[in-house]
């Protein structure tokens, strides 16, 4: 609980900076905000980069809904990441090893049978 | 999943959860939060929207495949230079661009390291004068309009009449100069 606390203090809120990186872009926010976002930019060298990067695009006005594409391509990603380590667990189950020995159990009896008979 | 729901929680908070389940849903809303930066880090390397876009699914998918194969500890330095390396893998495959891809890649995480150490140390306002003082004349301006009047690149812009990329570099190297003289300044005592 006291950490959950600690965390909301933290100025450490990251959909709020996407937003926020976007207004700066769009030229949205007034001189002290743009001071705060570009006193960022010059203590995050990962966020100088994005930023440079941005302010090429030629159309920002598309930039939320390239957003938008791009979260929800993560989000079938992870699903379908998610399916993958289910198969593969349920690869782990049981009945699996039940099959398996059954059949060795067979071939260990025809081969019994076949050199007796 | 709702977005709103793990805003509280910290990068760090989420990227052990996923190394304590394993479950890529952490790694969804951790990801989710750098989007944005991540088609920005394409865009500047690549110039291409289409390109970056694919790129930003690359990593997304080598993050998902991978993550859990080290033990990271700065999330967002690693993803920085992870797509880092992709991009200029990417251009080096088209021969635009020839290898270099080591030296600036591993410094990140030194970077924030070294970067807690300066901030830790204490500096008297004296010896940040000091140091002021050994910027050139450019650097010095504009790094007072904008650290201690607090102005936007924009207003320090038309003050100074450098263009704003100008004004950005001024700063940025006005700021590691300042950052070098008060580390010599620390190596003396």
């Amino acid at each position: 609980m006291s950490n959950d606390l600690k965390n909301i203090l933290s100025n450490l809120n990251p959909g709020i900076e996407q937003e926020k990186l976007l207004q700066y872009l769009n030229n949205h926010l007034d001189a002290s905000e743009a001071h705060e976002v570009e006193k960022q930019l010059n203590e995050d060298p990962f966020l100088n980069d994005a930023m440079e990067g941005l302010q090429e695009l030629k159309q920002k006005s598309t930039l939320p809904v390239t957003l938008h594409q791009l979260n929800k391509n993560l989000k079938k990603q992870i699903n379908s990441s998610k399916k993958k380590r289910a198969e593969k667990i349920s690869f782990q189950q049981p009945w699996i090893y039940y099959t398996i020995i059954i059949l060795l159990v067979l071939c260990v009896i025809a081969y019994v049978v076949i050199t007796r008979f | 999943m709702n977005k709103q729901r793990y805003h509280h929680i910290e990068d760090k908070e989420l990227l052990n959860r996923f190394y304590n389940d394993r479950n890529n849903e952490w790694l969804g809303v951790l990801l989710e939060r750098y989007t944005l930066l991540l088609f920005g880090v394409c865009m500047k390397y690549l110039k291409n929207e289409e390109n970056a876009k694919d790129s930003v699914q690359h990593v997304f998918l080598k993050v998902i495949n991978e993550l859990h194969k080290y033990k990271v500890e700065y999330f967002k330095s690693w993803l920085y230079m992870v797509t880092k390396n992709h991009c200029l893998m990417q251009l080096r495959d088209k021969g635009k661009y020839s290898i270099e891809i080591n030296e600036n890649m591993v410094s990140s995480v030194a970077d924030e390291d070294a970067k807690k150490d300066v901030l830790e140390k204490e500096f008297s306002l004296e010896k940040m004068e000091k140091a002021m003082q050994q910027l050139n004349e450019e650097q010095q301006l504009c790094v007072t309009l904008f650290y201690l009047e607090k102005k936007s690149y924009q207003e320090v812009s038309s003050e100074t009449g450098y263009n704003i990329m100008q004004v950005k570099s001024h700063i940025q190297n006005g700021k590691r100069n300042l950052k070098i003289q008060m580390q010599k300044m620390q190596h003396e005592q």
